[in-house]
């Protein structure tokens, strides 16, 4: 292999995918294999990445295939390529998959880290990135998916517009990273396609993703509390996604003193919080300088998919309205918990979900605001992943019988 | 009065702002002469969020500390808490030069010194820098090197530091009532200070502070500080939790708390119903008791054991080492059944403690609420004993460094 051709390409596709690998080109001088790829001359021209690809015209599929043959040409010899982008908008939507067709039918490693839109960008876009969802996950090996929603757990709600997209974009930029450095693990201690396809090939699963860094003497366990405190680390009312998962993926990467024990410690840690159901899978990518800083990721997934959490969430909604219906959902997700793998009561909810609409989503902010009661407004206590604000008996699932009214 | 024997503690709490008038006796013992006490606002999870509320409310703390105790405060000691402290333990080397074989006193600075070259994250500054023992060419546990001959000094320190900027608050807070401060000290260690005596601190033993907006723990062996920690859990915490399941206004739920509450687990709870009467702002109900019980006591119950883990997390069993067990106090101390929940977690004897070695103004000792504050009067009292004469801004310039000497 020439040197000039790097074994592993990291493409951003869009304007969200651009920015991603704007920073990190800024941030990681030096590291190779990057491409643009945008039918946004304006953005493609700001870019710092060397690789530029512009779509042309008006109408995307004519576009992509008049950049077809230049992205195959790209694709020789390469052995894996990671795929970058927001879902929901025009070029996220439709480029993505398409280029994960191609890169797929040139017998590449695919994988792809995608954002999925906020609430507020509109239902329309959210519906669009669903269907790009599915289409992804057909056709990579795996899919990291970051969900801005979710996110929002880390930006206080005061927050400026620009600052969510931005916590949006550093979320992504770490996933797409820990997925190309868990491709690169090699060795005694690294994290196999296959590892990565049981954790991120799940149609419909929601991915869990934290990631650290720390240097210094203590740099594994900040890292590691870092990672842990991850908004992506925790589902609503359920605490931390490591416990419902069945394994978690583990990656170190930077220094290369990074010690045995370090791993050790990590995984020990991981292993405690997860719980004897999970197992944990470690890669080590130690290429860095000594004393480099140190990096941790942490990548998950939950068998339920997004949109049946989203909808159970509305079922405590109305639950926590009426003690009746609280009942039942009680039982439904003990049930839930049993067989996390088992799609329940898909239909009804989501007929339910339809007429509800919009109103939805307002509903699942306000269950947010009640069960932090007084806290509402402070900043929120996290360990492991888990908002301790809320409830014990909440966050455990345990009922309270309601007073008696005189 | 003689003004160098007069010790002051403030501590503003997330429930309440205290201040302890104090006297330092030749023998060792501390007096209190008086406490100015009000409700704390603008503190939440131990933090000041609203600096002028604060402000005035330490204000009043002060005047009524004045008013009682006929001291005009100038002075004083405060207690720092929050989620954003961290701890290590770290080990400081120094090697003597070759023409020289005693170890001086400008030794135990370096090594100290040597001890703190780890990088913190770059907001954060250095707190404490407690000494745990020396070691002398391997000679394991020196108490005091100095004037003993050896080529290596080396040395265990435990090391708190937090959020330089948060810190600061604190101080901005008091400096606006044109106060001077003389050190911030972390408040679990002010606590321990009081409610150990050195036997304890020797044998072993983990100090629980649960107070209204966070919970303090600070472990003790070997007469050192092994290891410590802040929680942003506390009483508000069972408050909040009850007021949210049984549906109940806040100032209910604290009253509920106060008067009934208990983490006990529920399958031993009493059960039965608690009559909550009518009053203009709300309408009464009946609630069950088990329901009450089975709340505090998943709250607690967590806290200890997030505590626990964290002990563990370190990884060299010190929790099995703990002669003296348990001790829990500030203001959750007084929550029913609390000790029998811990021992059962801890699997240590577990006692609820206040001040000790104190005289004066009894009623004040007795409550575990004053713990930290009567221990920052104590605390002051040690490190007067024999601190360097240097201002606080000079400490401020090395980055916050507490000078607390063993024994």
């Amino acid at each position: 292999m020439s040197s000039t051709t790097p074994l592993r390409l990291l493409v951003g596709i869009g304007n969200a995918g651009v920015t991603v690998l704007d920073r990190i080109s800024l941030e990681r001088p030096g590291m190779k294999g990057l491409m643009v790829v945008n039918n946004d001359a304006e953005s493609l021209a700001a870019s710092v990445v060397d690789r530029k690809i512009h779509v042309p015209g008006e109408d995307l599929r004519e576009g992509f295939l008049a950049i077809e043959t230049e992205f195959k040409s790209a694709l020789t010899g390469v052995a894996s390529v990671v795929l970058c982008g927001g879902l929901g908008g025009e070029i996220g939507s439709f480029l993505l998959p398409a280029l994960a067709a191609l890169a797929k039918a040139n017998g590449v490693v695919t994988l792809a880290g995608v954002g999925m839109p906020f609430a507020f960008e509109g239902r329309h876009r959210r519906e669009s990135a669903t269907v790009a969802l599915r289409k992804l996950h057909d056709l990579c090996d795996a899919v990291a998916v970051i969900d801005n929603d979710r996110l929002s757990g880390g930006v206080p709600s005061t927050a400026a517009v620009g600052e969510a997209f931005g916590a949006a974009d550093r979320m992504l930029q770490a996933s797409i990273l820990a997925l190309q450095g868990m491709l690169s693990t090699s060795g005694p201690v690294k994290i196999t396609r296959s590892d990565l396809a049981s954790v991120l090939g799940i149609p419909g699963a929601a991915t869990h993703f934290g990631y650290g860094h720390a240097e210094g003497s203590n740099r594994l366990h900040e890292a590691l509390e870092k990672a842990l405190k991850s908004p992506l680390l925790s589902i609503p009312g359920k605490g931390s996604a490591l416990k419902e998962s069945r394994m978690v993926l583990l990656l170190l990467s930077g220094p290369s003193d990074l010690s045995f024990a370090e791993v050790q410690r990590a995984v020990g840690e991981l292993e405690r919080i997860a719980g004897d159901n999970s197992q944990v899978r470690v890669g080590v990518h130690a290429t860095g300088t000594a004393g480099a800083p140190l990096e941790l990721s942490l990548i998950t997934s939950s068998g339920v998919s997004v949109k049946l959490a989203r909808q159970s969430e509305a079922g405590e909604v109305a639950a926590s309205a009426t003690p009746h219906l609280a009942q039942a959902h009680g039982e439904s997700s003990a049930q839930g918990t049993n067989a996390a793998t088992t799609p329940r009561q898909a239909p009804k909810p989501s007929a339910r979900t339809s007429k509800v609409g919009t109103k939805q989503t307002q509903g699942v902010l306000d269950l947010e605001n009640y069960q932090r009661g007084r806290f509402d407004k402070s900043e929120p206590t996290i360990v492991a992943g888990e908002d301790l604000d809320i409830p014990t008996f909440l966050r455990k699932g345990i009922k309270i019988g309601t007073p008696t009214r005189h | 009065m003689a003004s160098n024997q007069i010790y002051v503690g403030l501590e503003i709490g997330t429930t309440k702002i205290c201040v302890i008038v104090a006297e330092g006796r030749s023998d060792g013992t501390i007096s209190i002469l008086g406490v100015g006490e009000t409700p704390s606002r603008g503190v939440r999870k131990g933090e000041i969020v609203d600096l002028a509320t604060v402000s005035e409310c330490v204000r009043e703390a002060l005047l009524d500390a004045e008013d009682k105790t006929n001291v005009e405060i100038g002075n004083v000691w405060v207690a720092v808490t929050g989620s954003h402290l961290r701890s290590f333990n770290n080990r400081g080397t120094f090697v003597l030069p070759e023409d020289r074989d005693v170890i001086i006193e400008e030794d135990l600075q370096t090594v100290e010194t040597n001890a703190k070259e780890v990088s913190l994250p770059a907001a954060n500054s250095f707190l404490h820098t407690i000494i745990q023992s020396y070691h002398v060419d391997g000679n394991e546990n020196v108490l005091s090197p100095v004037d003993m001959v050896g080529s290596r000094l080396e040395a265990d320190f435990h090391i708190i530091h937090g959020v330089k900027t948060r810190i600061q608050n604190t101080l901005r807070c008091i400096e606006s009532l044109k106060l001077g401060i003389e050190d911030v000290v972390l408040s679990s260690l002010a606590s321990a200070l009081v409610v150990l005596t050195q036997q304890q601190k020797d044998l072993g033993a983990l100090v629980i502070d649960m107070g209204g907006g966070t919970t303090d723990y600070l472990v003790y062996l070997d007469g050192a500080v092994r290891h410590s920690g802040v929680l942003a859990l506390g009483g508000d915490h069972i408050t909040n939790d009850i007021s949210i399941g049984l549906r109940l206004p806040i100032a209910r739920a604290e009253i509920l708390k106060i008067q009934e509450g208990s983490a006990v687990d529920p399958q031993y709870s009493q059960g039965g119903v608690i009559t909550l009467k009518n009053d203009p702002s709300f309408h009464g109900c009946e609630i069950d008791r088990r329901a009450l019980d089975t709340i505090i006591h998943l709250r607690v119950r967590e806290i200890f054991e997030l505590i626990r883990s964290d002990i563990e997390s370190t990884g060299d069993g010190i929790l099995g080492m703990l002669g003296s067990g348990v001790m829990i106090t500030g203001g959750c101390a007084r929550l029913r059944d609390i000790a029998t929940l811990a021992e059962d977690i801890f699997d240590l004897p577990v006692q609820l403690t206040r001040a000790r070695e104190v005289g004066g103004a009894t009623q004040t000792f007795e409550n575990p609420q004053f713990s930290t504050a009567i221990g920052l009067t104590k605390y002051a009292m040690a490190v007067s004993a024999n601190a360097p004469d240097e201002s606080l801004l000079q400490r401020m310039a090395q980055g916050l460094t507490g000078i607390f000497k063993k024994r």
